[in-house]
């Protein structure tokens, strides 16, 4: 490629920010090799070329899909929950106005103080992480469901009545079809939380899941494979968050705000 | 049409149903630790809890812990706050930069970073390093990518209209662009000093010697409910006391 | 016009909150008007005249303070869905819904069964000129026919009265003009009785059989002038002289009426009169 081009192809931005990154994975790997005790640091080409003995590692394989399943459930259980609470708290004003103020002083509190205490009733199993997770979870779509049901505009119920739905019509086709843009953005930040709550609970301790494999990893100043373990999660990270993302798009195509 | 006296009656009901709310679970968590046979181990008994509350308060035995993770939260909102107030301004100079870095660190910001926490103990080990790199971290990315906002987005016209009489780039920084930016990189600021302390508070939970995180560990292995219950109402405390003096800070800084 | 009557107010007056509440409005004072069948009305003044309110009256959405409303012979107490049908100024379609389904929606909640719907789905959409845009989302549609859509969905249930609250308030003068001009063909073809809230002396000259013209609030009905000229106008309406006449004589009637507005807001945001 003549400097020209590559120039021109450096104008748009989606290269560049590819370019960005290569630059910073070649520092690393020249830091890595040259500047860093390998025992502190890998360097990405080695990283890379690890993945495969890191999954024939006993047990990785299998503690990726433990915490991939807690992440499922506590998901699944965050939505369902969120749910219940904010459609009983954000249809009914009285019980908006007594327990949202409840709600948002709960979400408030740094939950990670309480993380010990979550290990104890629930064990040092899948259910804590589970249950850490979904407590991280449900708060977003709670909250935001009560803020879609609140935010209606007056127009759209006036108009209804004023045309003869019944109050049952009204829930079902006015408010319910204009809460689904703030159900799947609560949706989305539901999906951060629970990454959150989940990984926070498996690096505190862990049997069977990925966090057992981070101690283990730090322990024994294995950075290669701990790297590697790392990224695997980050792009499962990732790819959860493009998922309920892209699912906020298709669904909210009508929503202007 | 609701009047006056029905709206305030109302939010008498509510402040009610809150009042009575908070009170029937400190009587369930007071029955439930005494009558009904909950095993100490899992509820201590709420009495005990005010008591060794008080003893912690009064002995000032929390002075050493709260001094690590405060030094903590201290060097990584520095680090954080410089880094990312710079870093943002300069990104936010062009449009082109603006394309390219923002949606890289709004990406980065999604992922859980908490998840780079043995990293950063393997490489600075298991002392405040450790914490106060990756609450750094963390801080940076909501501050920068306020920054961002605060300066990239200034509306055109005011700019223009700066111009038109004649100000300087100096001038224009310092009368147009900084209180215009002023409000948004604030709250990116607050953001950033709140999800360092939730970070180095959970770091401190997973893996150090030191800290108020760590303390509530180490009672929650020697099985010391009491006294980690009495922590957990401290640190919850603590974390509420300096979140409410950014957030009025960010809101006196945004009223000027 | 069959000079039967089609809406009958008597002595409405409204008022919003108690007398020595901050929010204490007289909006409405000692109102009486007769409506015949298939006429339409508008109804021209100042701001916070009032007029909006009597429309809600009319249709129901409101119970007045004093007096009452009879619509085709019947009090009314609560939305009439197969009397009344509503136009408002904008942002009263449903946004997740396409045009076809928003108007499908109005007929589901009157009661319409459903092998009807959508034949006269498809006949109000092609009334007002959006037969091809029946699978859009309102957010893809200009202003203009957003009001369009709005106006079918009325339209398609098929009732005796429409109500227009200033239907064309949000949309630029030309756009008005358009929608003016086709409204006034339409309603040559129905016999419907419209009640039809608007600001604009030229808009009310041009449409309306009848205008009634507000005072400053509390508003009551000062003066109402007939415009003796059949439908469909024709848009050279809007340059003869008598259009001319009617329209000044609109303005004399309001000018003082809008000054009087303006010093009494005025008044009440600095604490002393002045412009």
């Amino acid at each position: 490629m003549t400097s020209a081009r590559a120039w021109r192809a450096l104008q748009r931005p989606w290269i560049a920010r590819i370019g960005v990154v290569v630059l910073l994975l070649c520092l690393w790997e020249i830091a890595a090799r040259w500047w860093v005790d390998p025992m502190f640091l890998s360097p990405p080409s080695h990283v890379f070329a690890s993945l495969p003995a890191l999954f024939e590692t006993r047990g990785v394989p299998a503690a990726l899909r433990v915490t991939f399943w807690e992440l499922a459930v506590a998901f699944a259980l965050s939505v369902v929950i969120g749910l219940v609470i904010g459609l009983a708290v954000g249809l009914q004003p009285f019980a908006r106005k007594s327990f949202m103020p409840i709600i948002l002083l709960l979400y408030g509190t740094p939950q990670v103080t309480i993380l010990p205490l979550f290990i104890l009733y629930f064990g040092i199993g899948s259910a804590s992480k589970i249950a850490f997770g979904v407590s991280h979870g449900f708060f977003p779509i709670a909250m935001l469901i009560v803020a879609g049901v609140q935010n209606i505009k007056p127009i759209l119920l006036t108009s209804a009545r004023a045309m003869g739905a019944t109050r049952w019509q009204i829930l079902r086709h006015v408010i319910f079809p204009h809460m689904i843009p703030s159900f799947f953005a609560g949706m989305r930040l539901a999906m951060t939380g629970v990454l959150l709550g989940v990984l926070l609970a498996e690096l505190y301790v862990s049997t069977a899941g990925i966090g057992h494999f981070t101690t283990l990893f730090t322990q024994n100043f294995d950075p290669t494979r701990l790297l590697g373990l790392i990224s695997v999660l980050a792009a499962m990270a990732i790819v959860l968050n493009e998922i309920v993302r892209r699912a906020e798009l298709h669904f909210s195509r009508w929503h202007t705000d | 049409m609701r009047s006056r006296s029905d709206e305030r009656e109302g939010r008498l009901a509510s402040r009610a149903v809150q009042a009575a709310f908070l009170i029937a679970l400190i009587v369930l968590w007071y029955l439930a630790a005494t009558r009904w046979g909950v095993s100490p181990l899992l509820l201590p008994n709420p009495t005990a809890v005010l008591r060794d509350f008080w003893q912690i308060l009064r002995t000032g035995e929390f002075l050493g812990d709260l001094r690590v993770t405060l030094t903590e939260l201290a060097a990584a909102f520095a680090i954080a706050a410089s880094c990312g107030v710079v870093a943002g301004y300069l990104i936010s100079r062009s449009q082109y930069r603006i394309r390219v870095f923002e949606p890289l660190f709004a990406g980065i910001y999604s992922i859980p970073i908490i998840l780079f926490l043995p990293l950063y103990v393997l490489f600075f080990g298991l002392g405040p390093a450790s914490k106060i790199a990756l609450g750094a971290t963390i801080g940076f990315f909501p501050i920068a990518l306020n920054t961002i906002a605060g300066f990239g987005y200034v509306d055109k016209t005011l700019v223009i209209a700066a111009r038109s009489m004649g100000a300087s780039d100096v001038q224009l920084f310092r009368y147009v662009l900084l209180p215009a930016a002023l409000p948004v990189m604030l709250t990116g600021v607050r953001m950033g000093f709140t999800v360092a302390l939730l970070s180095i508070i959970g770091s401190e939970t997973i893996a150090s010697l030191a800290g108020l995180g760590h303390r509530i560990v180490y009672l929650a292995e020697g099985m010391e409910m009491a006294p980690m219950f009495a922590y957990i109402v401290f640190v919850v405390a603590i974390a509420g006391l300096l979140n409410m003096l950014v957030s009025t800070l960010e809101a006196r800084g945004r009223r000027r | 016009m069959t000079g039967e009557i089609a809406i009958r107010i008597r002595g409405v007056s409204h008022q919003f909150g108690e007398e020595g509440e901050a929010r204490h409005v007289r909006a409405l004072r000692d109102t009486s008007l007769d409506i015949a069948r298939g006429e339409l009305i508008c109804l021209i003044g100042p701001s916070g005249c009032g007029k909006s309110t009597l429309l809600n009256v009319i249709g129901g959405l409101i119970a007045p303070t004093t007096g009452a409303v009879d619509v085709f012979g019947r009090r009314v107490a609560a939305p009439v869905p197969r009397d009344i049908a509503f136009v408002f100024q904008e942002n009263a379609l449903f946004p997740w819904n396409t045009v076809f389904e928003n108007v499908n929606l109005g007929m589901i909640f009157q009661g319409v069964p459903r092998a009807e719907r959508e034949a006269r789905a498809q006949r109000a959409l092609e009334a007002v000129g959006l037969k091809d845009f029946a699978q859009h989302y309102p957010a893809q549609l200009s202003g203009g026919m957003r009001q369009r859509a709005a106006l079918a969905r009325a339209l398609s249930l098929e009732t005796g009265i429409l109500l227009m609250d200033e239907p064309f308030g949000a949309l630029d003068e030309q756009t008005r003009m358009i929608l003016g001009e086709d409204l006034s063909v339409l309603l040559a073809r129905a016999d419907k009785t419209i009640v039809f809230v608007t600001h604009s002396l030229g808009e009310a000259t041009f449409l309306a059989d009848r205008v009634a013209v507000f005072s400053a609030r509390p508003g009551t009905i000062k003066k109402i002038i007939a415009v003796d000229e059949p439908h469909p106008r024709r848009p050279d309406f809007v340059t003869s002289a008598k259009f001319t006449a009617i329209r000044n004589e609109l303005y004399a009637l309001l000018h003082d009426e809008i000054r009087k507005t303006v010093a009494e807001s005025s008044m009440n945001a600095a604490g002393r009169p002045g412009p």
